[in-house]
């Protein structure tokens, strides 16, 4: 999984050298900055049910055709699987706060998401939606420092753009 | 390759659950400076520690310098200690990542098997790792054996806290203890 601990040492490795100063000053400066990226973490756990169902309705009462039958929201065991998804995103955006990169975004997330959803006939702007409607929602401090919430904006913003 | 964050992330994935504990991570974050002056250390002192490492494993078995021994002639002590220095600088990437898969995946799978075919010997080889064991403590706790280095002695001399960094001690430890059952 792809972070800047692991990225340092494959590079290392490629060389075939032990860690260098410099390979450990780029490490501490990730560990430096981990603190409000943990924090953010922290919180986005504590409320992640709170935090999906939100960004659930926004976007279904944004595109409320989603409800008429046959449409993506008609149906319970659709409304189940829309908001499992808005949670997979923001359960994904929680690990890629602990990590300290997109790796698990990328690999668990945005990898193939075109074409699944292509396959599934979804439509990926009600997730831009919702994905939207969580990065304006949050608020500073009310929910979390500011250097957290710009982390985690951040990575609201690499999801909104790779379904965009 | 996992670190100490990716390894929490990929458990809590395996239950489709958010990373819940958090402090062992803050604790990793906390002690940061002082892993990275470990690393620091053993970096550092690394062709020292080899050398020393193989120099020891040979005093105590003459026989390995001796024609038919497995350090018998130069080339094949070369390999030795260009070897010693892969591991240690594999358990240095595992200690600056707070996880052993770099290790497992990259270093020790296989070694086995590939030590039987070329018949070099275990009991060597484990010795070996047990004095970089060794070593590795004395530079993370910066107290080298003044009666042993004599003039030879040298000290990192970074800002060393009361408990003398022993978790860190007790992780490479067992980074090496990871190296040994992997041959043994």
């Amino acid at each position: 999984m792809k972070s800047v601990v692991t990225t340092v040492i494959a590079a290392a490795d490629a060389a075939g050298r032990f860690p260098s100063s410099s390979d450990l000053e780029s490490v501490q400066g990730s560990i430096q900055r981990s603190a409000a990226r943990l924090e953010a973490a922290e919180k986005l756990a504590g409320n992640l049910d709170a935090v999906a169902k939100e960004a659930y309705d926004a976007c279904i009462s944004k595109y409320s055709y989603l409800n008429n039958a046959g449409q993506a929201n008609s149906t319970d065991t659709f409304k189940a699987k829309c908001h499992r998804d808005i949670k997979h995103y923001l359960r994904l955006i929680q690990y890629s706060l602990v990590v300290g990169g997109t790796g698990p975004l990328d690999e668990w997330g945005i990898a193939g998401q075109r074409e699944v959803y292509r396959a599934l006939g979804l439509p990926t702007a009600p997730y831009v939606e919702a994905l939207s409607f969580a990065r304006n929602r949050g608020c500073t401090p009310r929910d979390m420092s500011a250097q957290a919430l710009t982390e985690y904006n951040a990575l609201l913003d690499y999801a909104i753009n790779s379904l965009s | 390759m996992l670190d100490a964050f990716s390894r929490a992330v990929v458990a809590a994935d395996a239950s489709t659950s958010v990373v819940g504990n958090l402090g062992a991570l803050k604790q990793f974050i906390a002690s940061g400076n002082r892993r990275l002056d470990a690393v620091n250390a053993i970096a550092s002192n690394a062709s020292c520690m080899v050398s020393d490492a193989i120099a020891g494993m040979i005093c105590e078995n003459q026989g390995l310098i001796q024609a038919g021994g497995n350090c018998y002639p130069n080339r094949r002590m070369a390999a030795c200690l260009r070897d010693g220095e892969i591991v240690l600088r594999y358990v240095t990437y595992a200690l600056l990542a707070g996880d052993a898969s770099v290790l497992d995946d990259r270093c020790l799978n296989g070694l086995k098997e590939t030590y039987a075919a070329l018949g070099v010997p275990v009991t060597s080889t484990v010795r070996a790792v047990q004095i970089m064991k060794a070593q590795a403590a004395a530079h993370i706790q910066d107290t080298p054996s003044e009666a042993r280095a004599g003039s030879k002695l040298r000290k990192m001399g970074s800002p060393v806290v009361d408990d003398r960094c022993s978790s860190l001690v007790a992780e490479a430890g067992s980074y090496f203890d990871r190296v040994i059952s992997a041959l043994s």
